[in-house]
């Protein structure tokens, strides 16, 4: 176990250095001069050589990333070049925003899609089929944006249930921070929502028909008992793969909902950074990103040998 | 069971109905017809009400909360309730004393401006405003590595506190020094903030203002308080104001519907459209100090500030063809480009200066001449200049706007024998480009300054900083420096309107539109103020009183 845990350690840290390495050479590659995007309308030659002095532009890129991984390694991930602020700092005012909008919609897209997927399954051939089947073409076909931007004029201004954006945090007011998740979570899950519906009435219908379906309801068990206990339980494992694997999307897909209701969170502030050149506001959250998928990916690894013993672990007999 | 063929056609007929509805309700402008946006409204004098917070919805993120390094507009709209300048603009865009005590005093041949302080006033941290902290300031401003302040006093040899006056010690006669002083190089920050927080002062801004600096979270909102040491603290109403980034205009605008924010700042005319007509909504606006046009390249191949290279290395044929340029202007009809692009709702220009500036001249643009810019192309090929249509490349930035206005001059310069060729790129590589003169034209902006000088002098003369075109001309060259250091308004302003005159011979920049502020707000906001430097003034906003509305 130790010499697993240690290589895969290893193989993380290796992962880690490539992409600080690929996010630092990439960022800047991208087009535009950032001592330019820095010193807005107003600029002299003399000004933007200080900014390419004072953020070392000028120096050799290993002489850059070197300085960079120094920093890094002591928890300084740099000061916005924006906005004079320390890019650590921003990171972890962004995070709970986006953790938190990635939670809620997922949540909504479990219940409304699981609930959809098993009445479209089994009232197959009805009309409940048929609006399950049509929201979920239009969850999977309506933009974020327009959504967004139709829930805002709906339920914010026509009638005004919730706020059309910001964010309270929860510790703060708990009540109004879940007020201001809802039309984000509802327009982040509603494609989430359509694919668990599709992929559950699948999976249902495959479970239905299935022979210790049959037994089960020849033992006389409730309808409710053979769709809950035995289908559904049968159909989660296909589900839960699915929103594994769109989790990642989800998590992408916040960038244009935080816009939209300006949600001060990871997507938003990757885009401001891009868009002015902010070299270490961009290194800083990718490096985050990436640190977290790979310490996620490193526990769920370890977890797997725990939770079933037939992972064998680095060819231990 | 199935409900009956007709039953079931009528249901389908409604829900497609609904559906239709819904997507027209999104996808549509909320209003059609363009509404005629009325005389100026600059400010708003209802009663206000004491108390409350007000929610200014922002374009974009502002940069750095130090006057020595801020570049952005929206970073001079926060900067407008927390850092006072030594001068301000009024409605009419005339300086009036701010932090200074009086006007200015020049002496020496206009070699020494003698500026008095204004006395028992403290900065946010209770620091108190003198004379040497002003000169700490305008040092700082001149001298910071990277400070976007630095050209502006450039000509400043040196400042000396003395008294209650400070002294500013010109290398020549400087006109435009007053103009910078009502603008963030005249703005004064708390020393004690400076000494203890030096460089990361954009963290911790500590001003004179009504409103004083609280927090700031990356990318959502900018917080101030009511300042109580503020020197007119009685007058200021708000106990609070939050600036929030929103960059969607439609979405700022529906925060303000909604009520989540009470104005939407630099709301683009599409969406103001959308609020004329609308009850609850208020919108303000006034003519900017700024333009928009297309710069040509008309010698800029090693890069802005270097010298000119040879035209016929730009490419294209704009560059080394002054009849083609004018040809080309020829075939723009501004009127119209304002009217399909903006709604009509901007106003066209034909130069650097503003009308709305103190030294600038109402002038009426030439119209469109479209025989005489046809005439000029078939001259051109007649004489073996160019060959059938003539090639042009027009960067332009991937803004919505940018790309109506690339498609109506594509169309209006086709009908004249151009090809259009139009180059969409995101702003800062545009930028980048037209710096390294890697573009044959360009559409660009500059957002104005109170003096003309700030309009012309970096963008018309040899080597200036913003000279893209690499424009070299000794006659303009002469004009921008007697325009520098004539005092005689009368005087200036007939040297700008000969240089303007002088410049448009030569085209280096076609002049098109002059934007306007518009500010949307909700009915219920009063006491507002946006001026022609497109700041929102809140010092005396707040909400109506009421029963006063």
């Amino acid at each position: 176990m130790t010499r697993y845990l240690l290589r895969r350690l290893g193989q993380s840290g290796v992962t880690l250095v490539l992409v600080s390495i690929v996010v630092f050479v990439g960022v800047r590659a991208m087009p535009g001069d950032t001592a330019r995007a820095l010193a807005g309308e107003e600029t002299t030659p003399e000004a933007l050589a200080a900014i390419r002095a004072e953020y070392g532009l000028d120096d050799n890129i290993a002489v850059q990333y070197a300085r960079y991984v120094q920093h890094a390694l002591t928890g300084d991930l740099g000061t916005s070049a924006r906005t004079g602020l320390p890019v650590l700092d921003a990171i972890l005012d962004a995070l709970p925003v986006t953790l938190e909008l990635a939670l809620f919609s997922l949540l909504f897209a479990v219940v409304l899609g699981i609930g959809a997927g098993v009445v479209a399954a089994v009232r197959r051939g009805k009309p409940a089929e048929w609006a399950a089947s049509t929201v979920a073409l239009l969850g999977l076909s309506v933009p974020n944006f327009w959504l967004g931007i139709v829930l805002i004029l709906g339920f914010a201004i026509a009638l005004p249930l919730f706020p059309a954006s910001g964010f309270v945090p929860f510790g703060t007011d708990p009540a109004e921070n879940l007020r201001r998740m809802v039309l984000p979570a509802v327009v982040l899950g509603t494609g989430l929502a359509a694919v668990v519906m599709r992929q559950t009435r699948a999976a249902m219908l495959e479970s239905l028909s299935a022979d210790y379906v049959r037994t089960a309801r020849a033992k006389g068990l409730s309808p409710w008992q053979v769709t809950g206990g035995h289908a559904l339980r049968n159909s989660l494992i296909t589900v839960v793969t699915v929103l594994g694997l769109q989790l990642g999307q989800l998590i992408s897909g916040a960038v244009v909902t935080e816009q939209i209701f300006v949600l001060p969170g990871f997507g938003k502030l990757m885009i401001d950074a891009v868009f002015t050149r902010d070299y270490a506001m961009v290194q800083g959250v990718v490096l985050f990103t990436a640190t977290a998928y790979i310490l996620v990916n490193l526990t769920v690894d370890l977890l797997y040998s725990l939770i079933d013993p037939r992972i064998r672990l680095g060819g231990a007999r | 069971m199935r409900p009956p063929p007709r039953r079931r056609r009528r249901t389908a007929a409604v829900v497609a109905a609904a559906l239709l509805a819904l997507l027209g309700s999104a996808c549509a402008p909320l209003s059609t017809a363009a509404t005629e946006v009325g005389p100026v409204r600059m400010a708003d004098d209802r009663p206000v009400a004491d108390g409350g917070t007000l929610t200014v919805a922002l374009k974009s993120d502002p940069d750095k909360l130090d006057p020595s390094l801020g570049s952005t507009l929206v970073g001079r709209s926060v900067f407008a309730s927390m850092c006072e300048k030594l001068y301000d603009t009024d409605a009419h865009n005339r300086i009036r004393p701010q932090l200074a005590a009086g006007m200015p005093e020049v002496s020496r041949g206009g070699r020494l401006v003698t500026i008095p302080v204004r006395k028992g006033v403290r900065f946010s941290d209770g620091t108190r405003l003198d004379a040497e902290a002003v000169r700490t300031s305008l040092l700082r401003h001149r001298d910071l590595p990277a400070s976007a302040r630095a050209s502006e006093l450039e000509p400043v040899t040196g400042v000396e506190a003395r008294g209650d006056t400070v002294r500013i010690h010109l290398k020549e006669s400087y006109e435009p020094l007053l103009g910078a002083l009502a603008d963030r190089s005249g703005m004064v920050m708390s020393p004690r903030a400076l000494r203890e927080h030096g460089k990361n002062f954009a963290a911790h801004p500590s001003c004179v203002g009504p409103f004083r600096f609280v927090e700031r979270v990356t990318g959502d909102r900018i917080v101030l308080e009511r300042d109580p040491r503020y020197y007119d603290a009685k007058k200021v109403r708000l106990d609070r104001v939050v600036f929030r980034t929103i960059v969607d205009g439609n979405v700022r605008l529906a925060n303000v519907r909604s009520g989540e924010a009470q104005l939407s700042d630099q709301t683009a005319p599409l969406e103001v459209q959308s609020a004329l007509t609308e009850k609850g909504l208020r919108v303000f606006h006034s003519p900017t100090l700024g333009y928009q046009g297309i710069t040509v390249n008309l010698a800029n191949t090693r890069g802005v500030g270097e010298k000119p290279g040879d035209p016929k290395d730009v490419g294209g044929a704009l560059a080394g063809d002054a009849k083609l340029r004018e040809a080309f202007e020829l075939s723009l009809d501004r009127d119209l480009i304002n009217q399909i692009v903006f709604q009509g709702m901007y106003d066209t220009a034909c130069g650097p200066v503003a009308p709305s500036s103190q030294l600038g001249t109402r002038t009426d643009c030439s119209g469109r001449d479209l025989d005489r810019a046809r005439r000029l192309v078939r001259e051109a090929r007649s004489e073996g200049r160019v060959k059938g249509e003539v090639p042009v490349e027009l960067t332009i930035s991937t803004t919505a706007e940018h790309l109506r206005l690339g498609q109506v001059v594509q169309a209006m310069a086709g009908e004249a024998g151009f090809d259009v060729t139009l180059r969409p790129t995101e702003f800062a590589t545009l930028l980048e480009h037209a710096d390294r003169g890697d573009f044959q034209a360009a559409a660009l902006g500059w957002s104005g300054r109170l003096d003309p000088a700030g309009n012309v002098d970096a963008f018309v003369g040899s080597g200036g900083s913003e000279n893209r075109s690499a424009f070299s001309d000794p006659r303009i060259d002469r004009l921008v420096s007697e325009g520098s250091s004539t005092s005689d308004p009368a005087e200036r302003k007939g040297i700008y309107r000969r240089l303007t005159a002088a410049a448009g011979e030569e085209r280096p920049i076609i002049y098109l539109y002059r934007e306007r502020n518009y500010v949307v707000a909700s009915e219920d906001v009063a006491g507002l103020r946006v001026y022609g430097d497109g700041l929102i003034r809140l010092d005396r906003a707040g909400y109506v009183r009421g029963g006063e509305e």
